[in-house]
């Protein structure tokens, strides 16, 4: 019974695990590894539909681990090159997908909402 | 109204001993109804047994029905609940979703059990 507060919760379990993603991104947006190690690998979720109704997250995708190799001598982690690898990570991109996971989250709220009211709305049909 | 159940300490299984006791008051008077008009042989014992399994489906069976599975919600929601106080929770809707399932569906359950207690008193007023 009521199946569409069940789609609209999952709608924001991926939403949530989205913002987790990104926050993730974006903690890790200055993070220096030697040329020798892989970069930071920004995360990146894979939702799926489900057949019963609603989504699910199906996976993380990573970005590439080869990361930004750029120039900065004074770090301690810089080889004989002077080259560091900074992650792949987007900071501008990272925060407007983050609007949009907090939008998409909102609005799965929203219709949790108006749904409830929808029952509500049917069960005061039976009173009075 | 789940989450003060569950932490407040409603007694556990207080719906689904109402359930039973719904189910009982069913089965006891079974017999007892059919007894008086189904004492002439096979025809009154099949009279008898269509009137059991006709109660088995009646109103009371139905609301006992309802009333187990309603338990079942409010005892998710409640369960939810504690994850939420202890610290559990991973998902912050989980709790919010089972608390509106709760909800909607102890609305939908009073309405019910109210609207047929109207129609019993509607045929008690009735004047023979």
């Amino acid at each position: 019974m009521f199946e569409a507060l069940n789609m609209s919760g999952s709608g924001m379990g991926v939403h949530q695990a989205w913002m987790d993603a990104i926050s993730d991104n974006i903690a890790n947006v200055s993070t220096v590894r030697r040329t020798s190690e892989a970069a930071y690998q920004s995360r990146y979720v894979v939702a799926a539909s489900k057949e019963s109704g609603g989504v699910e997250v199906a996976g993380i995708a990573l970005s590439s681990p080869v990361g930004k190799l750029t120039y900065d001598p004074a770090n301690p982690l810089a080889d004989a090159q002077g080259l560091v690898r900074l992650p792949d990570v987007d900071l501008g991109e990272q925060l407007t997908t983050s609007i949009m996971a907090q939008r998409g989250y909102e609005a799965n709220i929203s219709q949790l909402e108006r749904v409830k009211s929808a029952y509500q709305a049917a069960i005061q049909m039976g009173r009075s | 109204m789940a989450g003060i159940a569950g932490i407040g300490g409603l007694p556990a299984g207080g719906l689904s001993a109402l359930a039973q006791a719904y189910r009982q008051q069913v089965l006891a008077s079974g017999p007892g109804a059919s007894g008086a008009s189904g004492a002439s042989g096979a025809q009154g014992l099949s009279a008898a047994a269509r009137a059991q399994a006709g109660r088995e489906g009646a109103f009371a069976g139905v609301l006992g029905n309802g009333l187990s599975s309603l338990e079942a919600t409010n005892a998710n929601a409640a369960a939810k609940a504690v994850q939420a106080a202890t610290g559990d929770l991973s998902d912050v809707h989980d709790y919010v979703i089972a608390a509106t399932q709760a909800q909607v569906a102890t609305e939908l359950t009073t309405t019910v059990r109210n609207k047929a207690l109207d129609a019993f008193n509607d045929i008690m007023r009735m004047s023979l």
